[in-house]
């Protein structure tokens, strides 16, 4: 704010930005929100990978009689049993994997692309600039889960597939915040002192570049993921999911083509959409956090 | 009656688990028609006591001692409506840069006349907007550009605009903060000669916050030396900072080393002295003179021992243990 | 307004509608395994239907010639024919445009308000624990999936409680005045449109918090309150004016979310609009009337960006002069 002569000597030196301090995910741990996200995603991780081990139920084995079909949590079946007769409880536990797996895989996909993408627009500029951020641009104005639904109706179902289907529609955001902050970096006087000795290219991305984007990356990417994940669940949800692979989009699906919801079968509803946002909000306070460590000004000092 | 009173005025900053003590049991009296410049470097508490008069100072600051009297209303304690009244109309407050001090999505005119509206409601729309292009025309602007928005304007022309617009309700006092930082040469010297003539022509008394001592020389009667939180010397402007033969004359170690880095432009060609080191860290307790790790006259009293204000001449004071001997 | 900045927005509105109507033309109609081509050789279609097909696509030409002959469809205002509903797409659309449009319309109003209100609240008491609450119920809301947040409303409203109506837009069989039916219809509209208006008002509330508290550190919201202008009025025509800025952009990118929800929350409460269109569709593989839809919503979202450029010039005096 005070741009005082004085100052002076502080304009050349390398300045650490607020965005690449070391200790960052230390700062988001002392940050309520950011603990309770990382204590939470810790139980959901434990949970669908440790319980399935634990609670060696059957899930698959469809009930009896007809008297089995869409019974209130019981002794036997801690989450009642959906319409055929299985144990929800069970599904419940392997359920949340497809739902990690191809919110990950998708991200890492929307990431690579879109980190990449935006790193070379921002720092080569110029006609390469122009060209990738009008792709850029039209993709982002295509609107996101209609061309999901429209990609995998086409495509297929597989958590192949929705992973790259997803990961394909969410790079264009990450690609335009990553390229802003490419942009200034190259402005800076050390990058341009660098360059002016000979750099080359990769080394200046890779060395000067790259280590003060990754912040950035990685408050863009807990978004990505929890978009990643909602979107699983909505194509799941609308019968887009993997068939075989029962997620909780899909078990969601099922809970509402069946009837469950009139008869009143809120176990099998709640559950798994419950699994959901606790996944994702998990991410979303971490998310949150992070952009409160980066951005001091915005916890609001009046 | 003195516009301004400040009496022992002591406030302090709640950084995360400490606190600074930004400024320190400041005194400060100005007349009506006065125009006191307070100069020191960044971070001495000048900006903070200047904030302070409209009470202006952010929510994690607070005056923990003294008074602020204006017009002979004390002014500590009021709450945000009563000082919402004080505003503008008793005091009003020139910001540094005018380069955000302005609303970009506002017209110069509309935020002027938000002024006059905000404390004369009574006033009509024609005649609080005749006063606009009035004051417009007063800093030297020409009135058609007074639909402008503010990217529209120089640097000068913002800092015109913002005096024109302190100048609004009248004010008994107007606060100037570094207003010719952030400016080339030539609109300092606009500036500052606007100041001048504005002060004749209106009995304004006036308060320039800046670190730049020529500023200062060229518009103020008063200056008043800060350094760490505290009034180091304060005296007339010709006196504190009268250079004879080359040698100056002020009476403080920190006031001779800031005319040591302002050289004269007649005078001999010399290599400006700076001053090494920093100033104290305000968050701990200090002993003796804040300025003995820097001053390159320090005796051994004053580290341990605070030192007292002296009177050298009427009007001219200064608190350091080597006038203390001088006088006496 | 400045008529350079509105005529090159105007040229990237057609350039892009032109790019996306092309895009759709590969994906349905070029890519391997092209459904059209599908369908025309699958069973679905009788030999009579197949026929007009071939010659409304011109399938049996080759592919640039099927993508002039595309284009010329479009312009006609020729989608297609859909083989569930035996009808033209656009027939098929037209009918559910409207509904969604209502569904729609009425969420994003009292989205919007409710949003930047909540987020002005939250902004001017930063820190305090108004600011804490309404963020976290933000960003719960936020991490709701649409349809999980409608079955939620269902159960609560509809099963567990009969308080309103849970499905489609009107009661099959009412005999009522033209006040009584809308009246139903406003009645069937309440559960889907608060469903929207949940998980949408907590982005809003989350970007216009964010907005607000970026803007109240800058320099001139000082300079306000040294002229001591009343909070109030600081709040709303200081801040929020410059706030807005970010907000209108935010609202682009909301449109494809809203657009996104609405196909979920049609789905769940059987609303008879655009996205419950697509879900019957792609159950039955429609194609042409997925296509169709997806142009649509294409469309919307690009006339939104449209307009939410124009509204920023008007907003930003600096974007305008540039």
């Amino acid at each position: 704010m005070n741009d005082d002569f004085m100052a002076v000597e502080d304009r050349d030196a390398e300045v650490t930005p607020s965005t690449s301090r070391p200790g960052v995910w230390r700062e988001v741990w002392r940050d309520t929100m950011g603990r309770v996200g990382i204590l939470t995603l810790l139980g959901i991780l434990l949970t669908i990978f440790l319980g399935p081990v634990l609670f060696p139920f059957d899930g698959q084995s469809f009930g009896a009689s007809a008297a089995s079909i869409l019974q209130a949590p019981t002794g036997a079946h801690w989450m009642g049993t959906n319409e055929l007769g299985q144990d929800v409880f069970r599904q419940f536990l392997l359920g949340g994997r497809i739902s990690l797996y191809v919110g990950v895989s998708a991200t890492v996909i929307a990431m690579v692309l879109g980190a990449g993408l935006g790193m070379v627009s921002g720092y080569y500029a110029g006609w390469r600039d122009t060209v990738l951020m009008r792709i850029t641009d039209f993709f982002l104005v295509l609107p996101t889960l209609p061309l999901i639904i429209v990609l995998a109706a086409l495509f297929g179902q597989s958590i192949l597939i929705t992973s790259l289907v997803i990961g394909l529609t969410s790079w264009p955001q990450t690609a335009r915040i990553i390229r802003s902050q490419v942009l200034s970096l190259r402005e800076r006087p050390l990058v341009m002192r660098v360059r002016s000795l000979g750099a080359g290219d990769w080394r200046i991305m890779s060395k000067h570049i790259l280590p003060n984007v990754t912040p950035l990356i990685f408050a863009n990417l807990v978004l990505v993921l929890s978009g990643s994940i909602l979107a699983q669940a909505a194509l799941a949800f609308l019968g887009l999911g993997d068939p075989v692979q029962v997620s909780w989009g899909t078990m969601l699906h099922n809970a509402f083509n069946s009837g469950a919801m009139s008869s009143g079968a809120w176990w099998y509803t709640l559950t798994p959409g419950v699994g959901i946002v606790v996944m994702v909000l998990a991410f979303s306070l971490i998310g949150h956090a992070l952009d409160r460590v980066m951005n001091p000004l915005r916890r609001g000092v009046r | 009656m003195s516009v301004l009173r400040i009496s022992d005025l002591t406030i302090d900053y709640r950084l995360g688990q400490g606190s600074v003590r930004a400024v320190d049991h400041v005194s400060l009296e100005i007349e009506a028609g006065e125009a006191v410049g307070i100069v020191g470097e960044s971070g001495c508490g000048k900006t903070t006591l200047g904030l302070s008069v409209p009470l202006l100072l952010p929510a994690n600051a607070s005056v923990s001692d003294g008074h602020i009297v204006l017009n002979g209303e004390s002014l500590i304690g009021r709450s945000e409506e009563e000082m919402n009244h004080l505003r503008w109309k008793s005091v009003a407050f020139v910001f540094q840069g005018a380069m955000n001090a302005l609303n970009p999505v506002h017209r110069i005119d509309k935020q002027i006349l938000e002024a006059i509206q905000t404390h004369e409601p009574e006033t009509s729309k024609d005649d609080a907007y005749a006063r606009v292009l009035e004051l417009i025309e007063l800093v030297g602007i020409s009135p058609s550009r007074a639909k402008s928005y503010p990217h529209e304007f120089s640097g000068g022309m913002r800092q015109r605009a913002m005096i024109a617009m302190s100048l609004a309700c009248r004010p008994s006092l107007l606060i100037a903060d570094e207003p010719t930082t952030a400016l080339d040469v030539i609109s300092q010297a606009q500036i500052l000669a606007l100041l001048g003539e504005l002060r004749s022509q209106e009995n304004l008394s006036l308060v320039m916050i800046s670190h730049d001592l020529s500023a200062i020389k060229k518009v103020c009667d008063r200056i008043v030396v800060m350094y760490a939180g505290v009034i180091v010397e304060s005296g007339p402007t010709d006196t504190v900072l009268r250079r004879k033969n080359g040698v100056v004359t002020a009476a403080h170690p920190y006031t001779r080393a800031l005319m040591g880095a302002h050289p004269d432009l007649s005078g001999e060609r010399i290599l400006a002295p700076g001053l090494a080191g920093n100033p104290p860290d305000l968050s701990k307790p200090i002993t003796g003179c804040r300025f003995a790790a820097r001053c390159p006259e320090v005796m051994e009293i004053c580290r341990t021992q605070t030192p007292p204000t002296v009177t050298i001449t009427p009007g001219h004071s200064v608190t350091c243990h080597l006038s203390v001997r001088s006088a006496s | 307004m400045n008529a350079r900045y509105f005529v090159r927005k105007l040229s990237t509105l057609v350039v892009t509608l032109y790019l996306t109507v092309s895009f759709n033309f590969l994906l349905f109609h070029v890519l391997p395994g092209s459904p059209v081509q599908l369908l025309a050789r699958s069973g679905h279609y009788d030999a009579a239907a197949k026929a007009s097909l071939t010659k409304l696509f011109g399938l049996n030409h080759g592919l640039l010639t099927q993508y002039f002959i595309y284009l010329k469809n479009m312009v006609q205002g020729d989608l297609g024919f859909s083989y569930t509903y035996r009808k033209p797409v656009t027939t098929v659309l037209g009918a559910a445009v409207g509904n969604t449009v209502l569904l729609v319309g009425t969420a994003t109003v009292i989205t919007v308000f409710i949003g930047i209100w909540l987020g002005v609240k939250a902004a001017s008491r930063a820190n305090s624990l108004t600011d804490t609450t309404i963020t976290v119920t933000s960003l719960t809301l936020w991490s709701m999936p649409d349809f999980f947040t409608g079955m939620i409303l269902i159960f609560v409203t509809g099963v567990w409680t009969h308080v309103l109506p849970i499905s489609g837009i009107e009661t099959p069989g009412l005999t009522v005045g033209w006040l009584g039916h809308l009246l139903d219809v406003a009645k069937h509209l309440i559960l889907p449109a608060l469903t929207l208006m949940l998980v949408n008002a907590a982005e809003f509330s989350l970007i216009t918090r964010n907005s607000m508290v970026d803007v109240m550190v800058d320099d001139y919201m000082v300079t306000a309150r040294a002229k001591g202008v009343a909070k109030k009025v600081i709040v709303w025509h200081h801040a929020l004016r410059n706030a807005l800025l970010p907000i209108v952009t935010a609202t682009a990118l909301y449109v494809g979310m809203v657009l996104g929800g609405a196909i979920q929350v049609e789905t769940v409460f059987s609303w008879p609009g655009m996205g419950l269109l697509i879900y019957n569709s792609v159950e039955q593989r429609d194609y042409p009337v997925l296509e169709g839809c997806f142009l649509l919503f294409a469309i919307a979202v690009i006339a939104t960006n449209f307009i939410s450029d124009i509204l920023y010039q008007v907003l930003d005096a600096r974007v305008r002069n540039n």
